[in-house]
């Protein structure tokens, strides 16, 4: 599983990359022994594949000149960059018209702070497919909360007299209460234009159906977004209008909220439904 | 494939032959002699100039000479490869960076040669004294 988000969370990078820097023809990243790690949409698994190989026997042969860091080959319409990140490296293809330096920028900048970040995420427990990881919770936690199962009811009722909402009162399921919230790991996608509220960001459908479900009676309108530093907010949540953004794990954030994040289109955050809020 | 070659037509022959003597433009000696000053340089370990007939080695450590033969030549071969694959034509130069060292690799005409240069040292520079 770890792995997966690994690959998705790069794949996605480069995808990015290229949409930065349309000159950059192609991209992959590989680790030192050879295995493909990903690529992006547009080079083919098998072009990957010799690209590895033919690089192997330099690798191969590089003990006069110590581990390879770095190769450039420059060619009469394009370049072709391999450099080392970590324990991995990253092939870039760019035409004539590429600005090195901004490639470089990007790629030496963009990648190792993603694949920081994921190395990050990947050593903490990944709650990514909330669905299937919470629904057995419902029957441990019924166990092992039995004791605690009055609490629970009394403090799900305080939170009710509260809110005040008669209709909700009548079926207190305390399975309702008992599940943790689902945190799913999305993408930053920028989300902006003129009639774009501040405060609402936009996520999957699926995935807000997927929390609509766990919730049977609630409606979600809030989530509340965490950065991996700590950081958090709440804001009005929507589906994703956009359909190349549907699918892809993305959330899409005004700048406001990036802001008081302190994050960046990119970077991952943790998202959660906030139930009961109701409206 | 030969077969083909040989039908040809004079013209043909004609319009071929023209690039491949403008290629010459730098004989042997004068690239050796180039190489010689290169060597003086800042942060250069030494040199390989091979070509179909001869080949020239100058190393400062010469009980690297075959590692660093064998690397020049991957190197080579694999920028070939390497261009095929993402289309980008001629092939003009490929640098290896290693931890401690590296080799820029390029071919003039029909040689093939490697500079090993310090891991600090500057390509550019060595690049523009070749071409």
């Amino acid at each position: 599983m770890d792995n997966e988000v690994y690959t998705f969370a790069v794949k996605n990078t480069l995808n990015e990359i290229r949409n930065i820097c349309p000159e950059i023809t192609g991209t992959f990243m590989f680790r030192e022994d050879g295995e493909i790690i990903a690529g992006d949409n547009t080079t083919s698994e098998k072009i990957m594949v010799r690209v590895v190989d033919s690089l192997d026997s330099i690798f191969e042969k590089s003990d006069a000149i110590g581990e390879v860091d770095c190769i450039t080959f420059e060619g009469g319409k394009g370049r072709l960059k391999i450099f080392r990140v970590n324990d991995a490296y990253l092939v870039t293809a760019s035409s004539e018209k590429a600005d090195m330096k901004y490639v470089d920028t990007v790629t030496h900048v963009l990648v190792p702070t993603i694949l920081k970040l994921l190395e990050k995420i990947c050593s903490t427990p990944l709650q990514n497919s909330s669905q299937k990881e919470i629904e057995p919770k419902f029957d441990m936690d019924e166990e092992m909360n039995k004791p605690s199962e009055e609490l629970i009811k009394e403090t799900a009722m305080k939170k009710l007299e509260e809110d005040a909402e008669p209709e909700m009162e009548s079926e207190i399921k305390p399975e309702a209460s008992l599940p943790e919230l689902p945190v799913n790991q999305l993408i930053v996608e920028n989300l902006g234009g003129l009639l774009v509220p501040s405060d609402t960001v936009r996520i999957d459908n699926e995935i807000l159906t997927q929390w609509a479900n766990l919730y049977e009676d609630s409606k979600i309108e809030e989530v509340e977004i965490g950065t991996f530093d700590g950081k958090t907010t709440r804001c009005k949540v929507k589906p994703i209008k956009d359909s190349k953004y549907e699918g892809k794990g993305i959330i899409q954030m005004p700048e406001k909220v990036q802001l008081a994040l302190e994050i960046k289109k990119g970077e991952l955050v943790r998202a959660s439904p906030i139930i009961g809020g109701g409206g | 494939m030969v077969k083909k070659k040989r039908s040809f037509s004079e013209p043909e022959f004609a319009t071929l032959a023209e690039p491949v003597a403008t290629e010459e433009a730098m004989p042997e000696s004068s690239l050796r002699a180039n190489l010689e000053e290169i060597k003086t340089s800042d942060g250069v370990i030494g040199y390989i100039l091979r070509n179909s007939s001869s080949a020239a080695i100058d190393l400062k450590d010469p009980t690297k000479i075959i590692d660093y033969a064998i690397l020049s030549s991957s190197a080579l071969d694999s920028s070939v490869e390497l261009s095929e694959l993402f289309d980008l034509g001629d092939v003009k130069n490929i640098v290896v960076e290693g931890k401690d060292a590296k080799v820029l690799s390029l071919m003039v005409g029909e040689n093939k040669i490697s500079v090993f240069l310090e891991k600090g040292a500057d390509c550019e520079k060595i690049l523009r004294k070749l071409h």
